[in-house]
């Protein structure tokens, strides 16, 4: 309650001296993990570089070539080398192309979710009342339908209301837009629980007195103060919306057939699983299992790390 | 008067990772049976880290690095968890700030002391419910015997902290560690609790180490008092000597600094600066750099207690003076 | 900014009510319906005159904070009127025209570590006041406001540059009073604005908040349950127990001549750091819960002059040689009897 003594001058930006560095250099996993990741992202981002061939271009694949197992030589000379699916393209640059798929809806969709549910966070829980009501009960409502039934819904409603062609054309946002309307609800209610405690305090009443509007309270005050957790439910996210894309791919109304899903391939796979051609299947699903573990091993480091200095305050 | 609690050069550090933090630095005291100890500082001080030591409660990595803490004849600093376990509640009481941490919201007052009771002494169920009744009505609670069925929230502030003094006060113990133990109420709450306290020690033949910011509690209750700074004892003697005639410098520009209302001065006395952080304490005397009547010596050399008036302060200014 | 009158501040029939019913929805799927009035505040009335301090004293629930919420405009209130500067605070929550005569008002509040924005620098924190009321044209100017500013208050200009957090609870406050001083107030609210700092800091604070009144005029609405910091502090003190002024008039004569029961027990209370071992009255009862207060005078059960009148009936304000207290001991004549069990200061 009295006067104590102030911390030691750090400077702001120097983050390498910061206990979480230190931690994460001391963590094998964590240090794996995020390297695991890196990597991924890195194949996918450069995946006109260093994949073998293009996956995304029809031509590249050969029928002649189809279901060859790994590390078989095709007919042109080109080595397979985690083999060839039933069309003949090259299970390992469509791996490559698919992980694009997998994080460009990943990330998209959990930055859709994380914005939503923020700006409806922060409005519920700064201005209370009816607003505050409504979005809650729907957030509620949408709790109790699963996740796969809701992206199922919405992208079912797209396909009738747009027409298949351009269903086909806009499936990527669909799927983002679909997956982002699964989780808004968390960053909602968890920003909207920190708002309500942040509006109470002083600096926030030190800026009514002064005369400083609602939005610029918002917006400058309380979302600084808040969006600290956010990071860490993004990355657990991040994992669960990578495995939601795929099942829905696996499920047939997630991306259309001319696009390389990870998903997709493990459901193209699955009629040959047991005529012995198992490595339609088996590497992209090992695929997407390393990811999403290593993301979701990466965001459960981060939540231990951040949490003593969050709530050690 | 016997001694009942015997401190000897404690010293307790909390290591970093930057530098190893001296929260309490060679510290001695002692406790005589059923006297009231005040042990007064401002935050940071490292008082309450004393009391915290003593009591066992110490949370790691912090820990005691040298001295003796000694209890009615036996060693408390190296005492293992369990022993400390049985000594806490039976020998040794605490009482908190804040009543509201203080007691299990989901049971009854009167299951949480009848629990206490039970646990530590060699009585029956019954038996514990009427010493619970008899010490609620001892501690002010007003038709104790029907209180012993609510539960903490259902009590005011200052109704909880003179439950929690009474589950403090139990099981009879010789000594009792009062941390802060009416800051968080009312003023005129803290009046009568300050009474309350006071007449209980009386009565039971309780020590107790009283543990506070404020002078105006340890005018009420203590009979001796230590000054702490910086993790050091720089003044300690019977309340009304330090209080009225202080011979070290900082208790004396601290006593100035506090409002009185008899004594309308235009400006309070202000001490320049603040207290040291555990890492950036000065060399010598601790106090040297905000010292109104600082010597060269005060740079370098760490003063000792040494008695002074009937009291015992650490300063060169008396030494200076003497002889 | 010259206000008509020589008042800063006049405050009349203030009244607050909150109501803790419980939500529409609650009502409809629980049937339990609470329906339980709070009277936080009830019928205030006091005036400020400029360059002055007027202290509330109260303990907790005696509605000072929301007295202090309301002048600021953060709270409106039930009914009453608040002048501030010729205008009315309590349709302060409507139009933008009010928002430009907040800078004539300020706060201080009473925890420094919730006080300031942890993610914001201390320049940009202070500066809010002249850039939300546009004050000053060019950055230049804002930044050399700043550091006049940091200076005013016993800070560093390098200080603006830091962070809250890299600051002790003192200098937190001073950070505060600068961001209060920042658009050139007339008036001030200071919300127990020492009591969570250690003595020593609380003298530097209090001696640097009278340093500025004077220097530049300001009026404070000095808001505390320690006496005697207000002592120190205020001309005229206030009094208030569950919502309502039980006495006020001039700090001296308030402080050495208590008339109402319950003024003479807060300084029955203070401590005796001058170990003069004064004789104390029993002291009982409880804080009351402006949830049930009780009937008649709301001190009745703590009170040793209470008779049957004090039970059923609620005292009005009398005028006696300035000071305004609402007591029917005083008003009857008894309680100048209890006068003479107070043992009179040195």
């Amino acid at each position: 309650m009295a006067d104590v003594d102030a911390k030691p001058e750090r400077a702001a930006s120097a983050w390498r001296d910061t206990e979480l560095f230190h931690d994460f250099r001391r963590s094998p996993l964590a240090v794996v993990s995020l390297l695991i990741v890196v990597t991924l992202v890195a194949a996918a981002l450069g995946a006109d570089v260093v994949a073998p061939f293009n996956s995304n271009d029809p031509a590249s694949a050969n029928v002649i070539d189809a279901r060859l197992p790994p590390g078989s030589i095709g007919t042109m000379g080109q080595r397979y080398l985690l083999g060839t699916d039933p069309q003949g393209r090259d299970m390992l640059s469509a791996i490559i192309y698919g992980l694009r798929i997998s994080l460009l809806v990943g990330f998209g969709s959990v930055a859709l979710a994380a914005f939503v549910g923020m700006v409806l966070g922060l409005l519920s829980g700064y201005c209370g009342g009816l607003l505050d009501a409504l979005v809650m009960r729907i957030a509620d409502v949408q709790l109790s339908f699963p996740t796969i039934l809701i992206a199922l819904m919405i992208d079912g409603i797209t396909r009738t209301v747009m027409g298949r062609e351009m269903h086909d054309a806009m499936a990527l946002s669909v799927l983002i837009l679909a997956i982002a309307a699964t989780y808004w609800v968390q960053y909602a209610r968890i920003i909207r629980g920190l708002v309500l405690v942040e509006r109470t305090k002083e600096y926030v009443l030190a800026a009514k007195v002064t005369g400083v509007s609602p939005f610029r309270i918002i917006a400058s005050h309380i979302r600084p103060n808040v969006t600290g957790p956010m990071l860490v439910i993004a990355t657990i996210n991040l994992a669960l919306a990578i495995i939601t894309e795929a099942t829905l791919s696996f499920l047939g109304v997630g991306v259309p057939p001319t696009m390389p899903s990870l998903g997709m391939l493990v459901r193209i796979g699955n009629e040959y699983l047991f005529s012995g051609d198992w490595w339609i299947s088996i590497f992209p699903g090992a695929t997407l299992v390393l990811l999403s573990l290593s993301v979701n091993l990466f965001g459960d480091w981060l939540r231990d790390a951040l949490n003593p200095k969050l709530s050690g305050t | 008067m016997k001694s009942l609690l015997s401190v000897r050069r404690l010293r307790v550090e909390i290591p970093t990772r930057s530098a190893t933090l001296v929260v309490v630095d060679d510290v001695s005291f002692e406790v005589a049976e059923g006297e009231i100890l005040g042990v007064v500082g401002e935050s940071g001080a490292g008082k309450s880290m004393t009391g915290i030591a003593i009591i066992g409660l110490l949370d790691p990595p912090a820990r005691i690095a040298a001295g003796e803490i000694i209890f009615a004849g036996r060693r408390l600093d190296n005492l293992d968890a369990e022993a400390m376990r049985t000594l806490r509640g039976r020998q040794i009481g605490a009482v908190f700030q804040d009543p509201l941490t203080s007691l299990n919201p989901l049971l009854t007052i009167g299951h949480q002391l009848v629990q206490t009771m039970t646990t530590h002494l060699d009585i029956s169920q019954r038996e514990a419910r009427q010493g619970a009744a008899a010490l609620l009505a001892e501690v002010g609670v007003p038709a104790a015997a029907e209180r012993l069925a609510a539960y903490p929230h259902e009590l005011s502030g200052g109704m909880r902290q003179r439950v929690v003094v009474a589950l403090a006060f139990c099981c009879n113990p010789k000594f009792v560690i009062a941390d802060e133990p009416t800051t968080a109420l009312d003023v005129s709450i803290q009046a009568q609790v300050m009474e309350m306290l006071r007449r209980i020690s009386r009565e039971h033949g309780t020590a107790i180490m009283l543990i506070t910011h404020d002078m105006g509690v340890i005018a009420e209750l203590a009979d001796r008092v230590a000054v702490m700074y910086a993790g050091r004892i720089i003044e300690i003697g019977p309340t009304r000597a330090v209080l009225k005639s202080p011979s070290h410098p900082y208790t004396r520009a601290l006593m100035a600094s506090i409002p009185i209302i008899d004594r309308r001065a235009a400006s309070l006395l202000q001490i320049e600066g603040s207290m040291p952080r555990p890492d950036a304490i000065p060399s010598g005397c601790a106090f040297h750099p905000r010292c109104p009547s600082r010597l060269a010596r005060c740079n370098h050399d760490r003063p000792e207690l040494a008695p002074v008036d009937g009291s015992l302060a650490a300063c060169w200014l008396n030494a200076a003076t003497r002889t | 900014m010259l206000g008509r009158t020589d008042e800063v501040l006049s405050v009349s029939g203030l009244t607050k009510r909150f109501s803790t019913a419980n939500s529409v929805l609650t009502r409809m799927l629980s049937g339990k319906n609470r329906r339980h009035v709070v009277h936080a505040v009830e019928d205030v009335t006091f005036s400020i005159g400029r360059g002055s301090t007027l202290a509330l004293v109260g303990e907790s629930g005696c509605g000072k904070s929301t007295i202090a919420r309301c002048i600021t405009g953060i709270l409106a209130p039930t009914s009453g009127t608040i002048d501030f500067m010729g205008v009315d605070m309590g349709q302060a929550h409507s139009g933008r025209a009010l928002r430009a005569h907040r800078r004539h008002l300020q706060m201080i509040f009473q925890d420094p570590y919730a006080s300031l924005n942890p993610r914001w620098r201390v320049g940009r924190i202070i500066a809010e006041p002249i850039v939300t009321h546009r004050l000053l044209e060019s950055r230049a100017k804002v930044e050399a406001r700043i550091e006049d500013l940091l200076l005013l208050v016993g800070l560093s200009a390098q200080d603006a540059m830091r962070y809250p957090h890299q600051f002790s609870g003192g200098q937190r406050q001073r950070i505060s009073i600068a961001r209060a001083l920042a658009s050139e107030p007339d008036f001030i609210v200071c919300d127990e604005p020492t009591s969570a700092l250690d003595v020593s800091v609380q003298a530097q604070i209090l001696n640097l908040m009278r340093r500025l009144q004077e220097r530049l005029g300001l009026t404070y609405l000095l808001i505390s349950h320690n006496l005697a910091v207000v002592a120190h502090m205020a001309e005229r003190i206030g009094v208030m127990y569950l919502g309502r002024i039980v006495e006020i008039g001039e700090a001296g004569t308030v402080l050495a001549s208590p008339l109402h029961p319950y003024t003479r027990m807060l300084l029955d209370t203070l401590p005796d750091l001058e170990m003069r071992r004064r004789h104390r009255p029993p002291l009982k009862g409880d804080v009351p819960s402006p949830l049930a207060p009780p009937t008649g005078c709301a001190y009745h059960p703590r009170c040793p002059l209470a008779n049957v009148r004090c039970t059923h009936e609620r005292p009005q304000p009398i005028n006696t040689g300035g000071v305004v207290v609402a007591c029917h001991a005083v008003a009857e004549g008894r309680a100048s009897q209890a006068a003479m069990l107070r043992t009179p200061p040195s």
